[in-house]
């Protein structure tokens, strides 16, 4: 609130939309902050009171003495705001005029902030993306053009060409360009670091009015109706309930956990089966753990060959750390 | 916040900016009506250091003066608590405005937002889109992990904590006495780096792996923060990306894209086999295992051993 005094100082007659805009509060909001207001002030020395006005439209500050300059930013502000900054000037794909602009900001706002920047060295954080696929799909999006990709699905271990309409890119950890899928006509969710090849086609891109989701939940959102998948899985496969989104993780008694979990497609999931090894089995569905041991028999049969290991000790299988 | 506890603090804050001399308590409690209307004295007390710390973390600094009676003051300086003159043109400012909105996780979401309004109210031009240049990026910090918010007071503050922690591979979580020093983000998880007092070194830690609360301890730091803290290249260890050998697979042709592209070379066997030499770092088994019978390991023998391991496990399964 001691911001919006300020503020209201360096704008006399500002707009009730507009300052409702800038402080991201509602109008109402505002006004009835506004109706707090002119009982602030001291009676001690009289004549203290904020003298504010609205007439619904326009807002008024009829006395506003030297006790409403702007005030220093606090540690915890300097930090939210400067670890920001900094991690998206490290965006590959930011284009180079924005991040000069920004450098420019952080460097003015850390010699503002003075000591209250020194925390912000305490927090950092890095984003992943692919420079060259994202400068291409921010440039697609800027053009409104059409882009051709060859992309990798994890699941079917294949790539498949298909053309894309873009909308909007977003890093949650990794880069994602959400998009029109021209072939499966659906909107599709790409990961950049998935892009083996991008071309930008001359097609104008029209993707169709929709509503954009709300991705704070994360990118994964299995839907109701997507069949479930239940993992078993010991001490060294507690790892796939911080990476695969799931319904309930139930603690075993050895120290490992009962993971439910839904997708579209659970064949996708004989590769998880596989990384397992000894740190977990599929439960159900049935025909999931068979494919997984059917899959592990013909791989070792390579190995049995004229130029195999036959030779290969038989020690029993020891749980290391899972990779990240 | 409250309505009445808004204009409370509002009240001291003006209070403390407005005069030129230290107030002292009682001088503060006859000028805030809020405080007058105080029952006990025990009350207002609570109420007076409640708000006085409040404002502190809200960023306003208050000093603390001791007159010539003994009898403590209180004060806000205007010039330790002015904003130093700040000038951002429209592309400084959007960029800052895209920059603010990254925050998933409140606390440092309304700081940020807090840091802009400040700016604001200093001048900073408002009214652009931000987004408007800065096409259909949008980039998120995400911050699931309950652990964070304390961990990063701790940092700040600087307070050695404790927590629950279960190792990767562990069946049973071991408390961990920590003295935190930075927290890093690195493709969407964090970390925390500090001196694990049990283990007498330094030690990265997943946030996520953190189970319980996190409680913070009394007492100073009893070993050095160093000047540089790498979280990034302990966790890129753990991940299989630093190799230091390297190792020869054969591959299905058309299969394992993820493999090809980290391949140092490729070459067609003719019989829909190819074989690629990659790098061999901690975790390479448990990829490759995940390919079944498209990839088989030529060399060396350890790995070998380890992919076959792996495959009777789920074999036998």
């Amino acid at each position: 609130m001691l911001s919006l005094v300020t503020y209201l100082r360096e704008r006399p007659g500002a707009r009730v939309g507009d300052v409702a805009r800038a402080f991201g509060i509602t109008e109402d909001e505002l006004i009835s902050d506004l109706d707090v207001l002119p009982l602030c002030g001291t009676s001690f020395r009289g004549g203290d009171l904020l003298d504010i006005d609205t007439d619904g439209d326009r807002i008024w500050w009829h006395n506003p003495d030297d006790v409403a300059e702007p005030l220093r930013i606090a540690a915890d502000e300097a930090t939210a705001l400067l670890v920001a900054a900094r991690a998206v000037s490290t965006l590959p794909g930011l284009r180079e005029g924005d991040r000069q602009a920004l450098l420019r900001a952080t460097a003015k706002v850390e010699a503002a902030s003075g000591e209250a920047a020194g925390a912000s060295s305490r927090l950092s954080v890095t984003f992943e993306s692919e420079g060259g696929v994202f400068a291409d799909v921010d440039r697609a999006i800027s053009e409104r053009r059409r882009l051709w990709i060859r992309y990798y699905s994890p699941a079917r271990d294949e790539l498949s060409e298909r053309e894309i309409d873009p909308i909007r890119l977003v890093t949650v950890g990794h880069t994602y360009v959400e998009a029109w899928c021209r072939r499966s006509e659906a909107r599709r969710t790409f990961r950049l670091d998935r892009v083996a090849e991008i071309r930008i086609l001359d097609e104008p891109s029209a993707p169709p009015e929709i509503e954009l989701r709300d991705l704070s939940e994360g990118l994964v959102q299995p839907a109701a109706e997507d069949p479930e998948v239940v993992v078993e899985v010991g001490p060294g496969g507690r790892w796939v309930a911080e990476y695969y989104p799931h319904d309930s993780a139930d603690e075993l008694p050895d120290g490992g956990l009962r993971i439910t979990l839904r997708t579209p497609d659970p064949a996708s999931l004989r590769r998880l089966a596989l990384r397992l090894g000894g740190d977990g089995r599929i439960v159900s569905p049935a025909a999931l753990a068979d494919s997984a041991r059917l899959a592990a028999r013909e791989a070792l049969a390579a190995y049995d060959g004229p130029d195999g290991l036959g030779e290969v000790r038989d020690r029993p299988y020891e749980g290391r750390e899972q990779g990240l | 916040m409250a309505i009445a506890k808004a204009e409370r603090l509002m009240n001291l804050a003006l209070c403390l900016l407005g005069t030129r001399r230290p107030l002292s308590k009682r001088e503060l409690r006859e000028s805030i009506e809020a405080y007058m209307e105080a029952g006990s004295d025990d009350s207002f007390n609570r109420m007076f250091e409640r708000d006085k710390d409040d404002l502190r973390e809200l960023g306003l600094v208050i000093e603390t003066v001791e007159n010539l009676d003994g009898e403590v003051g209180y004060l806000a300086r205007r010039d330790s608590n002015r904003l130093p003159p700040i000038t951002l043109d429209a592309e400084e400012a959007a960029a800052l405005g895209l920059a603010a909105k990254v925050w998933q996780q409140a606390r440092l979401a309304g700081a940020a937002s807090g840091a802009l309004q400040k700016l604001r109210a200093a001048g900073l031009p408002e009214d652009v889109d931000p987004y408007g240049s800065h096409g259909a990026l949008e980039p998120h910090i995400p911050v699931h992990e309950a652990a964070f918010e304390p961990l990063m007071l701790a940092c700040r503050d600087r307070r050695p904590v404790v927590f629950d922690y279960r190792k990767a591979n562990a069946a049973q979580p071991g408390t961990r006495h920590v003295e935190p020093w930075a927290l890093e983000c690195w493709r969407g998880h964090w970390y925390l780096a500090g001196f694990d007092r049990d283990r007498g070194a330094e030690r990265v830690f997943r946030l996520s792996r953190i189970t319980g609360k996190v409680r913070a301890r009394a007492g100073r730091y009893t070993a050095e923060v160093p000047d540089v803290v790498t979280v990034r290249e302990t966790v890129a260890g753990w991940a299989g990306e630093i190799a230091d050998r390297s190792a020869l697979i054969r591959l299905r042709s058309g299969a394992g894209y993820p493999l090809r592209a980290k391949a140092v070379s490729v070459r067609e066997l003719g019989d829909g086999w190819d074989e690629l030499e990659i790098p061999y770092g901690h975790g390479l088994d448990a990829l490759l295992v995940e390919f079944g019978p498209d990839v088989v390991v030529v060399e060396p023998a350890e790995l070998r051993a380890e992919v076959i391991d792996r495959l009777r496990a789920v074999a036998k399964g």
